[in-house]
C-alpha cells in the first residue's frame, strides 16, 4: 500500500508542476504553434525512432507495450520519474496510411498506469489459510522459498501417485505477445517448459476465444485459414460481417480498427453487418445492419442460399471445382442420395424441409423479404469479402453456425481471390519470428479447453467418444493440480461461475491450484498458492505483433520501473522451483531472460534478414515492415490439384465425411446433434426455445467491452468509470419490464443472479440481452453476482463437436433490481 | 493575435472507445470525476415488428468534446473574477490565483468544458495542452485517437478543408457561444435542436 | 432537498428577505409620515432595521459557502463589467455596508432626518438593483432554460416582498410581543392586557392595524402574482424541447405540492386571518400568532420553491 500512496504523491506533484507551467506558458504568451497537425518529421518506418517527447520533468522515456488478449498489440512509450511510471504515451512512429501506421493504443492501453500501480496488486508470495475454504480470501503471507518448495514438493508427489496428466495448464492469456513472458499458447509458457523439463502435463486444445470456429474449420478447409486481411476489402464489390465487430474486439488504432476505418473510407465499400447487436463496426462502417436472433447464423445463410440457388446466382463452377458436398453430384462415396447442402436447402433432404427465406425468417428473426434481397446482392456482387468474427461459433450449435458462414463464401465463388475471402475471421499478414524458448511436451493426450471443470470432477470417466479426449481413448486420471498463469479461466471465464466454485471448494478433487498473475483476480481467489508476477512494465521481452492488416512489425518492450513490491518475473519463479525439482539447468540453459529475448531475435533474424539487431530494435522500441494483403487459399485457388487442403479430400468440404462419421459415432447428450452439412441445430436454450420458455425468455449474449480485454483492466478504475458494466437491453424488453436506463436490474437463471445497470437501447435485438462478458464476479451475502459477470449466467454444456464453450447460448430473465 | 486554435471532430470515425479521454486525464493527471474531455453517445430510431420478424431502424454516434475555446466563451463572459480569459491563440485558460471555485462557468458552458476540481478548490479546463503544442506535439487527445478522428489547428485552415458544422445533436446551437469546432458528420448526424434520440450515456459525461 | 445548492438557497432567499424587509420599513416610514407621528413609527422600526442586518450578514456568510476557494474572494469583485455574478457581490455587500450605515445613523440619530432618509432611499435601491441582479444571474443563462425567462426576476422579487412583508409582520408583532413580556415579568401583577395596554398605546394601535393590514393585502396580491407567474412558467416548458421537459419534471410531485400549499396557507389563508382580526382590535397574542405562522409557513415554501428552482438546473449541450 505505501507504494501506491507514493505514486500518487508523486503524480499530484507532477499535476501542480504542470499547472504552474501552464500558467506560465498562458500569462506569457508564449510563442505557440500556430500551425496543423503531425509537426516535426516524423521518423520513417524501419528507421530508428527513439521516442522523441520531452515530457515535463521526465527522467527518461522507456518502450514498452501492451500484452492482453484483444488481437492487436500496442507499444506504449512510458514516461519515468523517479522510479514511477508518470505518464503513458502512444506509438510515436509511422504514419497514417495503412501498412505504415502509427499502433495508437486504445483506451486499455493508454490507461496501463493505473493496471501497474493497481490497488489489487499481489505484493508477495501467499498461501490459503489452513482449514478455510478456497475464496474465503483468508491468506497467510508465505517466502518465495517456501512457496518453491511447497510447490515442488506436491508436483512430485501427485507426479509420482497419478501421473504427468494430473498436472493441468489453464487457459490464460492475461500475457498475451510476450514471447518469454506468454501465458498462451499454453505449450509455450514458462510454466509449459518447467513442466516440460519433469514428464509434461496434460495438454488441451481450443481456446475460449474460438474453440467452435477451429473445430468447424479442420473439417471443413483441413484447418484454420483465416480469411483475406482486411485493408484487401478494397478489392471487393461487397463486405459482409458475420458477427465481426473489430473496432470494438481489436480496438488498436494500428490495428483492425485502424485498417477497416481507412479502407472504407479510402474505397466505401458497400458493408453489411450481420450482427443481433448494433455493434461500434456496425454503427461506424455499414450501409446496412441486418439484425438477427443469436445462433441462428446458419438459419440466416440456408434462407439466403435458398434465393442464390432458386434464382441461380451461386457460383456453381467453384462449387464443382473446389468443393465437396455442395450437390448430389459432388458427394464423397458412400452417402445416400439426399445429403448435399443444395438438398438440405431445397427440401429434398431427410428433414424434407425447404429451407426458404419464410422458413429462416421464423428462426432468425430477419423478414423474408430482407433475406430475399440479401441473396439477390450477394448473388450479383463478386468478389465478395465474408468475414466472421467470434460471436456466431460461441454457440451449442457454433461449429455449425461458423461452417454455414464458410459456405457461403463458397457459392459467392470469391475464395482465394483479391477482394473476396474464406468466412473465416480475418487474416493479416505477419512476421514469422523465432522462439527458441519453447520445448515440447511429452504427454500427448490432450483434453477441449472447455472440458477441464469435468476433468477435475470426473476425470477419470472421461473418454474419447463422448468427451473429446485426444490422444487417449480414455483420460485415465482427474486433473490433482491446476496451473493458472495470467488468467481468469479457472472461476470468472469459464461457464457457470456458481458451479465452477462449488467444485473447485472441493479440494480433494483438484488438491492444487496455483495462481500466477499481477492482481487478486476473481480466480487468484480460488488459489492454494499465490505467486505474484511483474507486470510486464518490469521486465524485458520481445513482444509479438498484433493483427494489423498488411502490416508487420516486432517490439522489444525494455524493462520500464523496478519491480514493485515482492515481485518476481515468472521465468525467475520458474526457475526457483526448477532449482528445488533439480532440473534448473535444463529450464534456464543458464541464461537470463533478457539472453532469451536476445536470442529470440538473433534467430529471427535468420527468417526476417531486415529485422533490426537486438540493441538497435530495443532503442526504437518497435520495428515495423510493410507487408502484402493477405488472400487466404490464393494457391489453393490457382491449382488445386498441386496445393490441396488437408481435409480429406483435398477440398473444401461442405458435406465433411469425417463429421458423417463421427455424427455416428460419437456419443453425445440427449439433444445434441452433430450434422455433416452446416445445417441450423435448434439447440438448449436456443432462440426457438426462448420463444416458449417463460420463466426464461430472454437469449443472453455476452459482447466484448470497451472496458476491458475479457477480464483484463476489469479492476482499472479509468475504464470503469469511461466503461462502466451495463446490461444491453431493448427497449420494448425493457418497457415491459417498467426498466428506464441507468436503472438498477436483475438478470437471472436458474443457475445465477447478476445486478448491474440497464442500458435501454435499441441497439440489440427484442429479445435479446448483452451483459459484456469479462466483468469481474463478485458475489454478495446473498450469492448475487454485484460484477455483472456473464458466467454466472453460462452453462458448462460443451458444444458437441469441439467441445467448445457456448457461452452466448444463454437464457434467463430481467427484472428491476 | 495569433490565430484562432479550433478542434477537428470526424464524427464518422469516432468509435466512442475514448481513448482521447484516458490520455487527457493521464496526461494531466486528472483527479476522478474530472474529464476535459467527454464522448457522448447519440442513439434514436425504432423497431419494426411483424409476427417473428423485427427490422431496425437505429442510429448511433458519438460525439468527443472538450472546450471548444469558443469566440463567444460565455465561462470568460460569467465569470466573477476574470479567471477565465483568452489568450492571443483564442485558447482559453484558467487562472489559479483568481478562481474562487464558485463554479458558475460550469453551469453556464453548454459544453461541460470548465470542470471543478475539489483537489484544488478551483476549475480546470482543457488549454489544448499548451505545453505540448509549444514543444510542437500535438494535444494528447489528437495523438491519442485510435480512429485519426480528432485534429487541431487554426480554425480558418480547419474549416476551409472541412466546412464549418458545429450544430449537431446532442450539442447546443453554435450560435450561442461561438464554438471554434469543425465537425465531419456522421451519416446519421442529427441537426441541433431536432431532439430524434437521446443521449445514451448521460453519467458518463 | 437539493443540498448541494444549500448556500445558495441560503443566500438568495435571505438576502431578498432583507431587501424586502428594509423596502416595506421605508414604505411604512413615508406613509407614516404622511399619518404624522414619526416617533412611533421608530418606536416600532428601529429594531426592525436592525434585524435586518444579521439576516443580511447570515445571508452573506452563507454565500462564502458556494465559493470553494475562500482565500481569492476578493477577486469574485474583478469583474463588474461583465459578470452578473459579480455584480450580485458587490450590490449585496453595498447594501449590507449601507444598510449598517443607516442602522448606525438611526442609532445615534447622525444627520437630519432628510439626510437619513435619502441614505434610506439609496440603501432600498441598492437592494432592489441586488435582487435584479441576483435575478440576472440565472435570468442571464441561455444555456439553462428553465431560468432564461421572465419567470426568474419575477419569481425573485415576489419572493423579495412576499417574505419582506411577511417577515416585517412577524418581527413588528414579536417586538410588542417581547415588549408586552418585558412589562408583565417585570411588573408581576400586571396582567397581559394590561401590559398590552401599556405598550400598545392608540398610536402605535392604529400603526399595528394599518400594518398588519398592509402586509395581508399585499400577501394576497404577492401570493396571486407568483401562482400566476408559476403557471406561465410551467406553461413555456412544457411547449419547450427535451431539457425543458426534464426540468419541467421537478416542478410536480409531492415537494411541488407541498410548497405551494405552505405558501397558499401562510400567504393567502392566515394574511386574510390576519387582516381580519387586525381590523376587529383582536388581542395583540393572537395578532403575533397569525404574522408568526404566517412567516414560517411562507418561508418553508419559498426554501422549498428555491431548491426547486435549483433542481430545474438542466442545461443545454452536453
Amino acid at each position: 500500500m505505501s507504494l501506491i500512496e507514493a505514486s500518487s504523491g508523486a503524480t499530484n506533484q507532477i499535476g501542480r508542476r504542470s499547472i504552474l507551467k501552464w500558467g506560465a506558458v498562458a500569462g506569457g504568451g508564449a510563442a505557440l504553434v500556430g500551425t496543423g497537425s503531425y509537426l516535426g518529421v516524423l521518423p520513417g518506418v524501419g528507421e530508428a525512432n527513439a521516442a522523441q517527447l520531452s515530457p515535463t520533468n521526465a527522467d527518461k522515456t522507456v518502450w514498452s507495450s501492451c500484452n492482453v488478449n484483444c488481437g492487436s498489440r500496442c507499444p506504449l512509450r512510458m514516461v519515468v520519474k523517479d522510479g514511477q511510471i508518470t505518464r503513458v504515451l502512444q506509438d510515436n512512429t509511422g504514419d497514417d496510411s495503412i501498412g505504415t501506421q502509427q499502433i495508437r493504443a486504445c483506451v486499455r492501453g493508454r490507461s496501463i498506469r493505473q493496471r501497474i500501480y493497481n490497488p489489487d496488486r499481489l505484493k508477495t508470495p501467499m498461501r490459503r489459510r489452513p482449514g478455510t475454504l478456497r475464496g474465503e480470501g483468508k491468506w497467510d503471507e508465505i517466502t518465495w522459498d517456501e512457496a518453491y518448495e511447497e510447490i515442488a514438493q506436491t508436483l512430485t508427489r501427485l507426479i509420482k501417485d497419478h501421473g504427468n496428466e494430473s498436472i493441468y495448464l489453464n487457459y490464460g492469456t492475461g500475457t498475451l505477445g510476450g514471447t518469454i513472458t506468454r501465458s498462451w499458447p499454453p505449450a509455450q509458457t514458462p510454466v509449459a517448459r518447467l513442466m516440460n523439463t519433469i514428464g509434461g502435463y496434460l495438454n488441451h486444445y481450443g481456446d475460449y476465444s474460438s474453440a467452435q470456429i477451429a473445430g468447424a474449420a479442420s473439417h471443413h478447409y483441413g484447418g484454420w485459414i483465416g480469411s483475406n486481411s482486411f485493408d484487401d476489402a478494397k478489392n471487393a464489390k461487397l463486405q459482409i460481417m458475420f458477427g465481426n465487430n473489430p473496432l470494438e474486439t481489436r480496438m488498436s488504432g494500428g490495428g483492425e480498427t485502424f485498417v477497416t476505418q481507412q479502407t472504407k473510407k479510402l474505397h466505401n465499400v458497400r458493408t453489411i453487418v450481420i450482427d443481433p447487436r448494433y455493434s461500434e463496426t456496425a454503427q461506424n462502417i455499414a450501409d446496412l445492419w441486418v439484425a438477427n436472433r443469436p445462433g441462428t447464423d446458419a438459419a440466416l445463410v440456408a434462407g439466403i442460399a435458398h434465393t442464390m440457388i432458386t434464382l441461380g446466382l451461386h457460383d456453381q463452377e467453384f462449387l464443382d471445382k473446389y468443393c465437396v458436398g455442395f450437390d448430389e453430384d459432388h458427394m464423397p462415396q458412400g452417402i445416400p442420395a439426399g445429403n448435399s447442402y443444395k438438398s438440405y436447402i431445397m427440401g429434398q433432404g431427410p428433414d424434407g424441409i425447404e429451407k426458404t427465406p419464410e422458413w429462416a425468417a421464423q428462426i432468425t428473426g430477419v423478414p423474408a423479404a430482407q433475406i430475399v434481397q440479401l441473396g439477390r446482392e450477394i448473388g450479383a456482387a463478386s468478389p465478395v469479402a465474408i468475414t466472421q468474427g467470434w460471436g456466431p461459433q460461441r454457440h451449442a450449435n457454433g461449429e455449425n453456425q461458423a461452417r454455414a458462414i464458410f459456405t457461403l463464401a463458397a457459392l459467392t465463388g470469391s475464395v482465394g481471390v483479391p477482394g473476396g475471402g474464406t468466412g473465416e475471421r480475418e487474416g493479416s499478414f505477419g512476421l514469422p519470428m523465432a522462439n527458441p524458448f519453447a520445448t515440447d511436451n511429452p504427454v500427448e493426450t490432450s483434453i477441449s479447453v472447455y472440458g477441464w471443470t469435468d476433468a477435475v470432477e470426473r476425470g477419470p470417466e472421461m473418454t474419447a467418444l463422448a468427451d473429446g479426449v485426444r490422444g487417449k481413448d480414455k483420460l485415465g486420471t482427474g486433473i490433482k493440480m491446476i496451473w493458472q498463469y495470467a488468467g481468469n479461466a479457472l472461476v470468472n471465464q469459464h461457464g457457470d461461475i456458481n458451479r465452477t466454485v462449488k467444485l473447485l471448494q472441493d479440494d480433494t478433487l483438484c488438491e492444487m491450484i496455483v495462481v500466477i498473475d499481477n492482481h487478486m483476480t476473481v480466480s487468484a481467489r480460488y488459489a492454494d498458492i499465490l505467486l505474484p508476477d511483474t507486470t510486464n512494465a518490469e521486465q524485458i521481452d520481445v513482444i509479438q505483433q498484433g493483427s494489423a492488416g498488411s502490416m508487420g512489425y516486432s517490439i522489444v518492450a525494455d524493462q520500464v520501473i523496478e519491480p514493485l513490491y515482492n515481485c518476481k518475473t515468472t521465468y525467475e519463479m520458474m526457475t526457483g522451483i526448477a532449482q528445488k525439482l533439480g532440473v534448473e539447468q535444463e529450464f534456464t540453459e543458464g541464461k537470463t531472460q533478457e539472453d532469451w529475448v536476445r536470442q529470440v531475435i538473433d534467430e529471427s533474424r535468420e527468417n526476417i534478414p531486415e529485422l533490426p539487431q537486438f540493441d538497435e530494435l530495443r532503442e526504437m522500441g518497435v520495428w515495423k515492415v510493410k507487408g502484402e494483403s493477405r488472400v487466404a487459399l490464393a494457391d489453393f485457388r490457382t491449382d488445386p490439384q498441386a496445393n490441396p487442403l488437408e481435409t480429406p479430400s483435398g477440398k473444401i468440404e461442405i458435406f465433411s465425411e469425417a463429421l458423417w462419421n463421427i455424427s455416428h459415432t460419437w456419443e453425445l447428450p440427449a439433444g445434441d446433434k452433430i450434422t455433416a452439412l452446416p445445417e441450423h441445430i435448434d439447440t438448449w436454450e436456443g432462440p426457438t426455445e426462448a420463444k416458449t420458455n417463460e420463466r426464461f425468455p430472454l437469449q443472453v449474449i455476452g459482447h466484448h467491452y470497451k472496458q476491458r480485454t475479457h477480464s483484463s483492466y476489469g479492476n482499472v478504475k479509468w475504464l470503469a468509470d469511461a466503461h462502466p458494466q451495463v446490461v444491453w437491453v431493448n427497449t420494448a424488453d425493457a418497457s415491459a419490464r417498467g426498466i428506464a436506463n441507468d436503472d438498477w436490474v436483475e438478470v437471472f437463471n436458474d443457475r445465477g443472479r447478476v445486478q448491474l445497470q440497464a442500458r435501454v437501447t435499441a441497439r440489440i435485438a427484442p429479445g435479446v440481452l448483452s451483459v459484456p462478458q469479462g466483468a469481474w464476479f463478485k458475489p454478495d451475502a446473498a450469492g448475487i453476482d454485484q460484477g455483472g459477470s456473464v458466467n454466472t449466467l453460462t452453462s458448462w454444456h460443451p458444444s458437441p463437436i469441439a467441445k467448445g464453450n457456448a457461452q452466448h447460448t444463454t437464457l434467463a430473465q430481467l427484472k428491476l433490481a | 493575435m495569433t490565430e484562432q486554435l479550433g478542434f477537428l471532430f470526424d464524427q464518422s470515425l469516432c468509435t466512442g472507445c475514448k481513448a482521447c479521454s484516458i490520455a487527457c486525464t493521464d496526461k494531466h493527471d486528472l483527479p476522478e470525476g474530472v474529464t476535459w474531455r467527454r464522448v457522448a453517445e447519440y442513439t434514436g430510431g425504432t423497431w419494426q415488428k411483424d409476427g417473428d420478424t423485427f427490422i431496425p431502424n437505429v442510429f448511433t454516434y458519438y460525439t468527443s468534446i472538450s472546450c471548444n475555446q469558443c469566440v463567444d466563451p460565455i465561462c470568460v463572459q460569467v465569470c466573477p473574477t476574470t479567471a477565465m480569459s483568452e489568450g492571443e491563440d483564442g485558447v482559453v485558460t484558467i487562472d489559479q490565483d483568481k478562481c474562487v471555485g464558485c463554479r458558475y462557468c460550469e453551469w453556464a458552458c453548454p459544453y461541460s468544458a470548465p470542470q471543478f476540481n475539489a483537489e484544488t478548490g478551483h476549475m480546470s479546463k482543457c488549454d489544448m495542452c499548451a505545453d505540448y503544442r509549444a514543444d510542437g506535439e500535438d494535444p494528447a487527445c489528437v495523438a491519442a485517437c485510435p480512429s485519426r478522428a480528432l485534429d487541431w489547428g487554426p480554425i480558418d485552415e480547419l474549416r476551409a478543408e472541412h466546412g464549418d458544422l458545429a450544430g449537431v445533436e446532442p450539442l447546443p446551437d453554435p450560435s450561442i457561444t461561438r464554438p471554434n469546432l469543425v465537425i465531419i458528420p456522421h451519416r446519421d448526424a442529427q441537426p441541433t435542436g431536432t431532439g430524434t434520440g437521446d443521449i445514451a450515456n448521460p453519467k458518463e459525461l | 432537498m437539493n443540498v448541494h445548492e444549500l448556500p445558495m438557497i441560503i443566500f438568495t432567499i435571505f438576502a431578498q428577505m432583507s431587501v424586502g424587509a428594509f423596502v416595506v420599513l421605508g414604505i411604512i416610514q413615508v406613509v407614516a409620515r404622511f399619518k404624522g407621528g414619526t416617533s412611533a413609527v421608530d418606536k416600532i422600526t428601529d429594531p426592525l432595521l436592525y434585524a435586518i442586518g444579521p439576516a443580511m450578514v447570515f445571508g452573506l456568510i452563507a454565500s462564502m459557502f458556494h465559493m470553494n476557494d475562500i482565500t481569492n474572494t476578493l477577486n469574485v469583485l474583478r469583474h463588474w463589467d461583465s459578470s452578473w455574478l459579480s455584480r450580485e457581490i458587490i450590490l449585496g455587500a453595498s447594501f449590507a455596508g449601507l444598510g449598517f450605515l443607516f442602522a448606525l445613523a438611526q442609532w445615534f440619530k447622525w444627520g437630519s432626518t432628510l439626510l437619513r432618509q435619502i441614505l434610506a432611499g439609496v440603501t432600498a435601491v441598492v437592494g432592489l438593483a441586488l435582487v435584479y441582479a441576483m435575478s440576472m444571474i440565472y435570468y442571464t443563462l441561455v444555456t439553462v432554460p428553465a431560468w432564461n425567462t421572465f419567470a426568474t426576476p419575477a419569481q425573485f422579487f415576489t419572493t423579495t416582498f412576499l417574505l419582506g412583508c411577511l417577515a416585517v409582520g412577524a418581527a413588528l408583532m414579536s417586538t410588542i410581543m417581547w415588549r408586552i413580556r418585558k412589562t408583565t415579568s417585570t411588573k408581576s401583577q400586571v396582567s397581559e392586557a394590561d401590559a398590552e395596554s401599556q405598550v400598545v398605546d392608540a398610536s402605535t394601535r392604529v400603526l399595528m392595524t394599518t400594518v398588519l393590514k398592509g402586509v395581508g393585502i399585499a400577501s394576497v396580491v404577492l401570493l396571486s402574482a407568483q401562482f400566476i407567474i408559476i403557471a406561465l412558467h410551467l406553461s413555456n416548458l412544457a411547449g419547450g424541447g427535451a431539457i425543458e421537459a426534464q426540468s419541467a419534471v421537478v416542478f410536480s410531485g409531492g415537494w411541488f405540492i407541498a410548497r405551494l400549499l405552505l405558501v397558499f396557507l401562510g400567504a393567502g389563508l392566515l394574511a386574510l386571518f390576519v387582516y381580519r382580526y387586525a381590523a376587529s382590535g383582536a388581542p395583540a397574542r393572537h395578532l403575533a400568532i397569525f404574522a408568526t405562522s404566517a412567516f414560517v409557513l411562507v418561508l418553508a415554501g419559498e426554501i422549498i420553491g428555491r431548491s426547486q428552482f435549483y433542481d430545474s438546473m438542466f442545461r443545454i449541450g452536453m
